[in-house]
């Protein structure tokens, strides 16, 4: 009997191994494909390996979008990988098999960019050019750094959007932001106020600047309290890209579209029930299939040896801007999405 | 020797995809991978020896990589103040063992169940981690510091030297102590087993004291290897530590588990994670296979044990 039982159980776990041999087969034959096309080194095709702070969110998988039609389009192997939470960690694990695979080029949005720096020094030890995008690495170990935005423009943009909405340039305005720690959100609103100081002197900012943990339940319950406690408020700016949908839902729900306007850092897809019943006024951001098209190209230009240079007209992008140190590209102007617009992008 | 016990079939397991790995993976039996993988597998391993020793009670603790981000905080702090390597490695396994105790005493000596106290403590530590550094990274720490992540003893790297150590200490810790019995008594029996006259609440209290000092050891390794500490630095594993444990032959009703089983069991998680990585397969891929081979060895497990049961009824 005990000898009977004992052949169930390894039975059943052959089986089990067996099952995860196939499973590893099919993964190894749906590779295949891919790996005939690369063709490996041999045939001198590029690698670049484009690496996202996390997979399976709208906004990169926007990105993910561009890199492909560019790396399709310039003939280049894209690999676009990232870790599925957004923890330094596993995102420094996905570096390193990406070493030992031997790419071309990494580009990375890192989580946390100190958190890299060890990486990206052993990446460049092997031979592979080092870059980031989306949100800067430490600059001393990376070749180029692609920004979406010059977040000085963006900064001041926001508050002009926001003065045109609320057509005055007196009034007072609070700000809603996503973490309190969030260090691009906080540049940003750095800048806005530089702006609101130097331009609309009559513009009066109400309180701290109010964290909403990036969650828009949070955001529409602390708005709901602003608008309470500020019954004269006449414009609200909202950083992050859940802040202003928790705001605009607040100011729909009490029929104040009219009076407060609110402008935000935000996908047209999700903002588009907002902006049509005037709730948001205008949501600003860039496109982010365009930050992964332009990321390919800039990358087969770096292992390729060729610099960018400021006012290079790259194609389906535009012109793009190069700082003085000659590897921070920024890709331009932001996008604003309104009303009128926002039904015509799928991000 | 029972060449079918549950730890046999892992090392076939292992031993299996490694092989196929070799063959059909480009790239994974190279030097560079190779201590590549050395170097990436340790921080999950002594995670995951932790969540054994805890699970060993019929516990879990869910505050472990939090309190290994307040402990790998702390020792980031002072070392970015300019304090020596070892007070602030002291200061930080100190931290961890003051956070241990917390849990310790909620669960052995007041009785609370282990789920709900290390759940409390788990937003415990990322609050105070959050208090303390504002959601930012800490970095910048002396060269000296960083070679216990990143550096070789030969050509071994010096994380998986650690990650061996511990293994063999704890393997005879459970197995040749009074201590190690006990935890398996208890796990199996608790009401028995403080029967037979031993202190429970001591027991059990030295076991989340030893999962809080494996949550600084791993805290130590991460943050010297990426040179920064962050509040959510390596939350990840948390769930990655006790899907090991219990792919590792762990029972979470408590009682039985080895550390070869959980050794082994990381090193296939690694096989596999660094083996698809190198094929280009897609991370959530990746995710759901993995998911599918801890419920197919949970599957096998209850079969077993169901089928043990009814020949010994």
């Amino acid at each position: 009997m005990k000898k009977m039982n004992k052949m169930l159980s390894v039975s059943v776990s052959v089986l089990l191994a067996l099952g995860l041999m196939t499973g590893c087969a099919v993964q190894k034959n749906t590779a295949a494909p891919a790996d005939g096309a690369a063709g490996g080194k041999s045939d001198g095709k590029l690698t670049i390996a484009v690496v996202p702070k996390l997979v399976g969110i709208p906004y990169f998988n926007a990105s993910e979008k561009g890199a492909k039609q560019a790396a399709d389009k310039l003939g280049v192997e894209l690999i676009y990988t990232g870790p599925t939470q957004p923890d330094a960690a596993q995102q420094v694990k996905v570096i390193e098999d990406l070493i030992s695979k031997k790419v071309d080029v990494i580009a990375v949005a890192p989580n946390d960019a100190a958190a890299l720096t060890p990486v990206l020094k052993k990446a460049k030890d092997q031979g592979i050019k080092v870059m980031d995008w989306d949100t800067p690495a430490d600059p001393s170990v990376v070749e180029l750094s692609v920004h979406q935005i010059d977040d000085e423009v963006y900064g001041r943009h926001m508050v002009d959007l926001l003065v045109q909405a609320m057509g005055t340039d007196s009034g007072k305005v609070a700000i809603v932001t996503g973490g309190l720690s969030a260090q691009n959100l906080n540049t940003w609103i750095d800048w806005s106020k530089k702006q609101i100081a130097e331009k609309y002197p009559n513009l009066q900012i109400i309180g701290d600047k109010i964290g909403t943990d990036e969650k828009q339940q949070v955001a529409y319950q602390k708005t709901l309290d602003l608008l309470k406690a500020n019954p004269d408020l006449n414009g609200i700016l909202a950083y992050s890209t859940v802040a202003p949908l928790g705001a605009a839902q607040a100011i729909q729900e009490k029929g104040l579209q009219d009076k407060v306007s609110l402008v935000g850092v935000a996908l047209p897809k999700d903002s588009k029930p907002f902006l049509e019943d005037g709730s948001l006024d205008t949501a600003t951001l860039w496109d982010p299939v365009k930050l992964g098209y332009l990321t390919v190209t800039l990358a087969k230009d770096l292992a390729e040896g060729k610099k960018p240079t400021d006012g290079q007209e790259v194609e389906n992008v535009g012109k793009i801007e190069v700082k003085a140190d000659g590897k921070t590209v920024i890709m331009g102007p932001p996008s604003d999405f309104t009303k009128e617009n926002a039904g015509n992008y799928d991000f | 020797m029972n060449f079918l016990s549950k730890e046999w079939i892992l090392g076939y397991v292992f031993a299996g995809l490694f092989l196929l790995m070799t063959l059909f993976v480009p790239g994974f039996f190279e030097a560079y991978n190779l201590i590549n993988m050395l170097f990436q597998l340790p921080e999950l391993g002594i995670l995951s020896l932790g969540m054994m020793v805890v699970l060993l009670t019929a516990g879990i603790d869910l505050s472990i990589t939090f309190l290994a981000a307040l402990a790998g905080v702390i020792v980031a702090t002072l070392l970015t103040n300019g304090y020596s390597v070892p007070v602030s490695i002291l200061a930080g396994v100190a931290t961890a063992l003051a956070g241990g105790l917390l849990n310790g005493f909620f669960i052995a000596v007041v009785g609370v169940s282990p789920i709900l106290v290390t759940l409390g403590t788990m937003t415990l530590f990322e609050g105070i981690v959050l208090l303390l550094t504002k959601g930012n990274s800490i970095s910048g720490f002396p060269e000296s510091y960083s070679l216990i992540g990143n550096g070789l003893l030969g050509a071994v790297p010096i994380p998986i030297l650690i990650f061996a150590a511990i293994a063999v200490i704890l393997s005879i810790l459970l197995n040749k102590t009074a201590w190690g019995r006990s935890v398996y008594m208890f796990g199996n029996n608790p009401t028995a087993t403080l029967f037979s006259g031993i202190n429970t609440t001591r027991v059990v209290l030295w076991v989340y004291l030893f999962a809080a000092l494996m949550a600084a050891v791993a805290a130590i390794i991460m943050t010297s290897r990426y040179n920064s500490a962050k509040v959510d630095i390596g939350s990840s594993y948390l769930l990655q530590s006790i899907a090991v444990a219990v792919l590792g032959g762990t029972s979470i009703s408590g009682g039985y588990g080895k550390v070869i089983g959980v050794v082994l069991a990381v090193g296939i998680f690694q096989i596999i994670s660094n083996g698809l990585n190198l094929l280009g397969v897609s991370s959530m891929v990746i995710d759901m296979l993995m998911g599918t081979i801890l419920i197919g060895v949970l599957l096998i497990n209850y079969v077993s044990a169901k089928r043990k049961q009814s020949q010994t009824a």
